[in-house]
């Protein structure tokens, strides 16, 4: 049995597993604990100081101005510099644009935003390459430049990229049914604008790259990236050699977030250029002011949303449009509007339905991706237009929200039928009794209105996020797994760690399921070229779908196994077991033999113990003109209702409790899944209180390090129950996962916001609640606090 | 290693205050280090550019905490949690634990000192407060001898003190006799529950005899160019009957003692809103445990 | 200028620049790559070492600030008891994700615990302020808790 679909299906349909579902810990938690597991920056400390060189990057200090020229020599005169690199000294092509071919490694011609890279010196130390970067003369003609996505969408005589004729990166559009005659047939209609706010990742470990000549034009790179062959494919591109002389490997990665996907291969291709041109091995580190000048951020966005429902409580149209502060470069900003615009209904059945979606570019940093990508801002909106529509019907928010749920047999406003793992109901429903929504809605109200300085509120909001790529956009998973003569196993993935821990402890998990072997038998070799592309570890797909290849590598293993056991005791292939290290007749245990032995007996007897596991997920037809069709192979839902309580003389909000529950299919391990929800949850109530990216009006980040970016600490922390799981198993998932990473991400703010609404009694259609914001809110402060 | 101290900075450990003193009394553009956890920032981002860095923070003669005569006597280099844990601060300055309990967090604390969180003169300096309340007096030395300066003529604007080029903190003398037997409070509110940098605190103590306020005493931070006393309000309350109206009324006053400004960290509406909301308060807290109230 | 000090138990000496801080001392020349580089300005806590028994950053003291003293790393507990029980904690309740702040935290928790700072549930959110962006912090706290409970449970 080698088709891949059929071993899918055999593993959804086990009866029973042995490790698949447990709480098993990770393989990698002794090394971090005794820092012994290695980032990048450690390569560079064990191994490469005083060999590698040092880079410092030069950043442009001006929104938008032409570049007449770079005078370096002063720098080149610092001892110790040796060589200084700009956009000219790129043997290959200068393009790393990810959807658009707009963008440079290093700036060329002109610069688009404060902290784009156009310089990079290396020197034999840090000291050194910091000197003379500050040595580096960039004569600039400062150009007109344009900050406010919407003023950028007006003006055609300032344009971020003069070739594209206008600052309208990406349009999306979805047209389903006919609006007019579904707010026709309304009952109530609400309508807001909303503005979300851009998020930097803050991972603890900033992006490092250290690069290291090899002989035959080879170079190999370890550095932060979370898709290791996109990062191959950029650098082979940027120095113009083929792909197969590049490797990059991940090795831990101090957090990601989506940050790592867009930055790593940038972050590699820097150091991959330095020590191509100079021959020697080369290092890349960012200061953590460099990283949040740098790299790409959770996009600010504006979303105009009106929607309607009829006497019943039904939903009869919404008509949206969407808009992207997309910053400098396009970047994902395609994929990422795509995303918003296919997801703007919310995961609710909606038979008319119009969005427009514009990905606008400013100077300012540019969008990427972050947990939740283009999803969280327009799950916001619709999350909050759910509770407004539910208030004017007179409906419980839980219950409106049933009335329209998505459910098997629905069809989505991209007119995609959902055929199965529909599990979003079911979770609503529990969570909310979980939760005891009803008794505290009415029990907060009651509070409410004896309270004066304090109220409290409930919310609850929804997400849902399809799985893989959009559309017919390609997807596939890829692993390669083999025995050793011993009986240990290594497999080979793509899909890097970063702390989700889906190769180290859900890969681990499945390749322990499929052979029956104790996890210490097991190795997982993660995040590198040298596995076959797995695709990114992002879109939490790194379990779900990077699982599959490594499934079927390793059943492909057991099969060949199977018969050769079935010969050796004797009995029906299909009556064999595999399990603690076993292999033997389920209908008499004592009757079969070791892993190792029958490994053993199989190297002798001449079959192959390595396999490549393989598949392609099939996919529909998509119409990108009027957004209709088959969008993603699947979808995963959380739920979560959060408890707040704010204190109307200050303005500050706690977040009392939050309550999870996610359809996502199988969950294979579900303490790491926990750790996800909460995660996610704790950025999102960054996001909604504090987080927030300050802006001059030059275009500058103001706050580029953590004493002014805040994000939550232990004391900022609700308590979060344990989550309800419906497991709503997808057919092509491995063992019918879905994908968790980013889902708790996606209706954070808008469960918290709803709670705030609730309590107040105000409408809010903005993040971040900061307390004077929330003062504002409520009439206390006047100004311009909320900006 | 991603920020560059300059290599033209001289860096100086002597083996005792005297040498100390002495090398500051020879030197020009000294900065003397402590804990460091804001100077060294401060080096590294280039804030500051000495020519001389003197390292005081090992002085063990610097570091003590010494109950005399109705004041506390506190080493300019003792650590900020060593006060916090210290059981004689906790008696006799509660206040001032109260504000390093809000201090930064426990790292922090075990290396920033009391004497470098008032030189470095930030306007949100956690200890001002407090020690403004108790009318701390700071003992500055040099070659040329000692003087006490009482800490509302130390602050001179941000980052600016009254010291003298080579002149040194050595003791910060904490009176707290006269407050014996007050009330105390301590408010402090940053961007989120986890520490912050202040964005407005409050630190107050109430004093009741007769039935009247005997002593009332309020300081603020982050709400001016450097940590204030709220001497207006002050004014109204000496020798009032303590009562919801009048501390409601005197508490606005608080605005003509502060003059805030907007920042990334918080818009001035909010910090003045919230320096009057938070002077009530404090002062309600405080009278509360007086008993009076 | 010339420092001495006891690293997790042995003597060290060394000529360093008197710029240098503490955790370039530590990482690039001794090679204590526990201690990370996160922020560089005494915000995340990710570089903290223990001196003389006390959490401290190591990002914003210079070398010369620690001379004489002693310092501990989570290297230099391997196999002490009480790093041992919080490690399995932090394994089996899952407080570990990309583990670049793990080893500053246990160290700080380390500490809390030893110095009895740190007895029950509420005192972890006082003493354990170092940042994580990955775990949300349930499962740390609840694995600190958790061996506090184990130390000093008989003293409630």
């Amino acid at each position: 049995m080698e088709d891949p679909v059929k071993i899918l299906e055999k593993w959804i349909s086990a009866e029973s597993y042995i490790v698949v579902g447990k709480d098993i810990s990770r393989v990698d938690a002794l090394d971090k604990i005794f820092g012994r597991a290695m980032f990048t920056e450690d390569y560079f400390v064990d191994y490469m100081i005083g060999n590698a060189l040092f880079i410092k990057q030069v950043l442009s200090t001006y929104p938008h101005a032409k570049i007449k020229g770079i005078d370096y020599k002063k720098a080149l005169e610092v001892p110790g510099v040796v060589r200084v690199i700009t956009a000219h000294d790129i043997p290959g092509e200068n393009q790393v644009g990810y959807a658009i071919p707009d963008q440079p490694l290093l700036a060329e011609g002109k610069i688009r935003y404060p902290g784009e890279v156009i310089a990079l010196i290396a020197a034999v130390d840090f000291e050194k390459a910091f000197k003379a970067s500050e040595e580096v003369l960039v004569h600039y003609e400062p150009l007109p430049y344009v900050l406010d996505p919407l003023e950028a969408m007006r003006r055609n005589d300032i344009l971020v990229h003069d070739e594209r004729g206008s600052n309208i990166a990406f349009t999306t559009r979805v047209r389903k049914g006919n609006i007019e005659e579904g707010f026709s047939k309304a009952h109530v209609i609400v309508e807001n604008e909303y503005r979300l706010h851009h998020q930097e990742h803050a991972y603890l470990e900033t992006e490092a790259a250290l690069a290291i000549p090899e002989s035959e034009g080879r170079v190999t790179v370890i550095g932060t990236i979370q898709y290791p062959h996109l990062g191959q494919r950029i650098v082979s591109r940027v120095l113009g050699v083929p792909a197969s002389r590049v490797k990059i490997v991940a090795p831990y990665i101090g957090g990601g977030f989506g940050g790592k996907d867009d930055e790593g291969p940038l972050v590699c291709a820097k150091a991959a250029l330095v020590a191509y041109l100079t021959g020697k091995p080369a290092f890349l580190i960012y200061s953590r002011e460099d990283s949040i000048r740098i790299h790409p951020k959770r996009e600010a966005a504006i979303i105009r949303y009106k929607s309607g429902a009829d006497v019943n409580g039904k939903l009869t149209a919404i008509d949206v449009t969407i808009i992207h502060d997309t910053g400098a470069y396009a970047n994902r900003a395609p994929f990422i509007l795509w995303r918003a615009t296919m997801h703007a209904s919310g995961s609710y059945e909606v038979p008319h339905a119009k969005v427009d979606g514009y990905a606008v570019y400013t100077n300012k940093v540019y969008q990427g991706s972050f947990r939740g990508f283009g999803n969280l801002s327009i799950q916001f909106a619709a999350e909050r237009q759910m509770d407004l529509l539910a208030e004017r019907l007179g409906l419980d928010p839980v219950e409106f929200r049933l009335r329209n749920i998505l459910k098997e047999g629905s069809y989505t406003i991209t007119n995609q039928l959902l055929d199965h793992s529909v599990g979003v109901a079911e979770t609503l429903k529990k969570v909310a009794e979980n939760a005891d929504w009803w008794k505290k809605r009415e029990e907060y109200k009651k509070f409410n209105e004896a309270s004066q300085r304090f109220k409290r509120g409930i919310g609850v909001a929804i997400g849902w996020h399809g799985i893989s790529t959009s559309r017919a956009v390609p997807d596939w998973s890829n692993a390669y797994v083999k025995v050793e003569l011993d009986g240990s196993v290594v497999v080979y993935t793509g899909i890097v760690e970063m702390g989700q821990g889906s190769p180290v402890s859900s890969h681990a998990q499945i390749v322990a399921e499929a052979l029956g072997v104790p996890l210490e038998f097991i190795r997982v070799v993660q995040g590198s070229t040298e596995a076959p592309d797995s695709g990114a570890t992002h879109a939490s797909r790194g379990t779900g779908i990077g699982g599959i290849g490594v499934l079927v590598a390793a059943t492909k293993i057991r099969e060949r196994l199977t018969q050769l056991a079935s010969r050796i005791l004797n009995v029906d292939p299909g009556e064999i077991e595999f399990r603690d290290g076993r292999v033997y007749w389920r209908r008499n245990p004592e009757m079969g033999l070791s892993w190792r032995e029958l490994v053993r007996e199989a190297y002798a007897r001449g079959i192959e113990l390595s396999a490549t596991g393989y598949f392609f997920l099939p996919k529909g037809k998509f119409d990108d003109t009027i957004g209709q069709g088959f969008a993603y192979p699947a979808y995963s839902y959380i739920v979560l209702i959060a408890e707040v309580e704010v204190d109307t003389w200050t303005g500050d909000i706690r977040v009392l409790r939050v309550y999870p529950g996610l359809a996502a299919g199988k969950i294979i391990n579900p303490k790491q899944v926990e750790g996800q929800i909460e995660g996610a949850v704790v950025q999102a109530i960054g996001y909604t209180l504090m987080e927030k990216l300050y802006f001059d009006d030059k275009g500058n980040i103001v706050n580029t390090n953590f004493t002014d970016y805040v994000i939550p600490t232990a004391k900022d922390i609700p308590e979060i129950y344990k989550p309800v799981f419906v497991e709503d198993k997808y057919r092509y998932g491995a063992f019918g996962a879905k994908g968790v990473g980013e889902m708790a991400m996606i209706p954070g703010p808008a469960s918290i916001v709803n709670a705030v609404a609730f309590a107040l009694g105000v409408n809010i259609t903005f993040t971040p609640l900061t307390p004077w914001s929330v003062l504002e809110l409520i009439g206390v402060l006047k100004g311009r606090c909320s900006t | 290693m991603m920020y560059v101290i300059p290599e033209d900075i001289e860096f100086i450990v002597p083996v005792d205050l005297r040498e100390a003193l002495e090398l500051i009394n020879k030197l020009n553009n000294v900065k003397a280090l402590a804990g460091g956890t804001d100077l060294v920032v401060d080096l590294k981002t280039g804030r500051f550019k000495p020519k001389y860095v003197v390292y005081i923070g090992g002085l063990k003669e610097l570091r003590y905490i010494r109950d005399n005569n109705g004041s506390l006597h506190i080493g300019a280099v003792t650590t900020i949690q060593e006060i916090l844990d210290s059981k004689i601060i906790a008696e006799k300055a509660p206040l001032l634990r109260a504000a390093t309990e809000k201090f930064a967090y426990w790292q922090i604390r075990n290396t920033a000192t009391i004497g470098g969180n008032l030189c470095n003169a930030s306007p949100a300096a956690d200890t001002a407060p407090p020690l403004l309340v108790y009318e701390a007096i700071i003992k500055a030395e040099s070659v040329r001898g000692s003087r006490l300066i009482p800490i509302r003529e130390f602050f001179k604007g941000p980052r600016q003190t009254a010291l003298e080029r080579d002149e040194l903190v050595t003791e910060i003398i904490v009176p707290y006799k006269d407050l014996e037997n007050s009330g105390y409070s301590y408010f402090k509110v940053g961007r989120r529950r986890g520490y912050d940098i202040s964005l407005v605190a409050v630190a107050c103590v109430v004093k009741v005899e007769g039935g009247v306020i005997s002593d009332v005493r309020l300081a603020l931070n982050s709400v001016a160019p450097i940590p204030v006393r709220a001497m207006n309000v002050e004014k109204t309350l000496i020798g009032k009957k303590p009562s919801l109206e009048i501390i409601e009324e005197s508490s606005k006053l608080v605005v003509y003692d502060i003059s805030p400004i907007s920042d990334v960290r918080a818009p001035i509406e909010y910090r003045q809103y919230m320096a009057k909301l938070l002077t009530r308060e404090a002062l309600l807290e405080a009278l509360k445990k007086t008993g009076v109230m | 200028m010339k420092v001495k000090f006891i690293l997790n138990g042995k003597p060290v000496e060394l000529d360093v620049d008197p710029r240098e801080t503490l955790i370039d001392t530590l990482r690039l020349r001794l090679k204590v790559k526990s201690v990370k580089r996160g922020c560089e300005r005494g915000e995340c806590g990710s570089c903290t070492v223990l001196i003389n028994g006390n959490p401290v950053v190591s990002c914003i003291l210079l070398t010369i600030q620690i001379n004489g003293a002693e310092i501990t790393t989570v290297e230099g507990l391997v196999g002490d008891i009480l790093l041992e029980k919080l490690a399995k904690n932090f394994i089996d309740n899952g407080a570990i994700q990309c583990g670049f702040c793990t080893p500053g935290i246990l160290l700080t928790a380390y500490a809390g615990i030893k110095q009895g700072k740190i007895k029950k549930s509420e005192d972890v959110k006082e003493y354990v302020n170092n940042l994580c962006r990955c775990t949300g912090y349930v499962k740390i706290i609840e694995a600190i808790a958790k061996t506090a409970n184990e130390v000093w449970g008989h003293e409630r």
